[in-house]
């Protein structure tokens, strides 16, 4: 429970979920209380639900609002596993869209996408993100023709209805995996 | 009104509603009712019944709201039509809109502000019945919710009103010893630190009578902080057996 206290500051050292204040020891989320007696550690592991935000190294999910030749913004819609209830959003640049050189944004995602990125930058709230490696890229994409669904071809992506062929940077599980 | 003739407490030492002047309305609590918010809490105390939802940290918008030390907190108390006798209009009031402020400023001394800075939690607090002392229960309430979605807090922070009625200090004012007792007293407190985050008078007390009624109050809000312990736990218990 928030607020508990868990022990005074000569017997442990607060972990992640613990606080200190006026020398005590007092929990500040909704878990249990891990005490490590070997490390002298006390942290409190949390059950239910957690507040989570965009972190640096996180993977993340979102959907391609805007393109730029160089930048695309992303809205971030859920971060690991964990789906958000707002939205964040994110900046892919080019450079760090794909690890060999790149011309275009176009040839690597097009707005209403849906992308896995990882998290490499959080200064001031403004998250940027890569996809370079092979399980980051675009999971879902739609035709710029006709909307639908794109199906993989290869390297490229290719339009079930009306046959069109797109570049994309693709995630490895493309159209496989759950978002 | 007509009520004034009438006493409101009884040779007894009883008050209107049977109980004695240091005794709480029955409360029912329940953490966790709505699914689509991030968390909620549920509270019955007497003919109250409040609902609250959390949603949140997300990002601010505009955002030159957004501070860049801190998050945002925001309240909305809203009563619905149907909460008091007569339609109550749905679109923000006056006091609504003071009550959300106050609220607000309630909660944030437990909040761990800093942690998400540039970022907001929004914190609707929805009044289904309304029978006084909805700012008290809408502050316990809250703050369940707000446990529940996760965010790190200093303390719960639980909420009870004391107050004169016919020159008697009472705990938990109803609507009509509100109405028509001599002062009322909303006290929020942090029971595990020890703060008091809302303090709020209006009638006319004597410096004995408040000090008083402010112990009482605080006596009050350590037992609603029992009740939320228990909530939550009730709540989380549960989940924990389910995961194992």
């Amino acid at each position: 429970m928030p607020g508990e206290p868990l022990g005074v500051i000569e017997e442990f050292i607060p972990d992640s979920g613990a606080y200190t204040k006026d020398g005590i020891i007092y929990s500040k989320i909704i878990g249990c209380a891990l005490i490590d007696f070997k490390n002298k550690r006390v942290s409190v592991f949390p059950i239910g639900h957690v507040a989570k935000v965009p972190k640096v190294g996180s993977i993340i999910i979102g959907q391609v609002s805007a393109v730029q030749p160089q930048m695309a913004t992303v809205r971030i819609f859920k971060i690991g596993k964990k789906a958000l209830s707002g939205f964040f959003s994110g900046l892919l640049h080019v450079s760090d869209a794909q690890s060999r050189f790149v011309e275009s944004m176009f040839n690597i995602c097009k707005p209403s996408d849906i992308i896995r990125a990882e998290i490499i930058s959080e200064k001031n709230r403004i998250y940027h993100l890569s996809t370079k490696g092979k399980n980051l890229g675009v999971v879902y994409a739609f035709c710029s023709n006709c909307g639908y669904l794109l199906e993989q071809r290869y390297r490229d992506l290719q339009c079930p209805r009306c046959g069109k062929i797109e570049k994309r940077k693709i995630a490895i599980d493309y159209g496989k995996g759950m978002i | 009104m007509s009520q004034k003739t009438e006493t409101l407490i009884d040779k007894n030492g009883l008050r209107i509603d049977g109980r004695r002047p240091d005794e709480l309305r029955p409360i029912k609590v329940e953490v966790g009712v709505l699914s689509n918010a991030d968390g909620s809490a549920y509270i019955e105390q007497g003919k109250n019944k409040i609902l609250a939802a959390v949603y949140g940290p997300k990002e601010l918008h505009p955002k030159h709201l957004a501070l860049p030390d801190r998050m945002v907190l925001r309240c909305r108390y809203h009563m619905a039509p149907f909460s008091v006798q007569e339609r109550k209009s749905p679109a923000p009031s006056r006091r609504e809109i003071e009550l959300s402020k106050v609220v607000r400023e309630a909660l944030e001394p437990a909040i761990f502000m800093e942690y998400y800075p540039r970022t907001a939690i929004d914190v609707f607090i929805e009044v289904l019945q309304a029978d006084g002392g909805t700012r008290c229960a809408s502050i316990t309430v809250a703050s369940l919710a707000l446990a529940d979605a996760g965010i790190p807090m200093r303390d719960l922070v639980a909420a009870c009103s004391a107050g004169k009625v016919d020159d008697t200090i009472v705990l938990d004012l109803m609507d009509t010893e509100d109405k028509v007792g001599s002062a009322d007293l909303p006290v929020a407190y942090m029971p595990n630190l020890g703060v008091v985050t809302l303090l709020q008078m209006d009638g006319i007390l004597t410096l004995e009578e408040f000090e008083k009624a402010v112990n009482l109050a605080i006596d009050g809000c350590k037992r609603i902080y029992a009740m939320q312990k228990e909530a939550l736990r009730a709540k989380y218990v549960s989940i924990k057996e389910s995961e194992e």
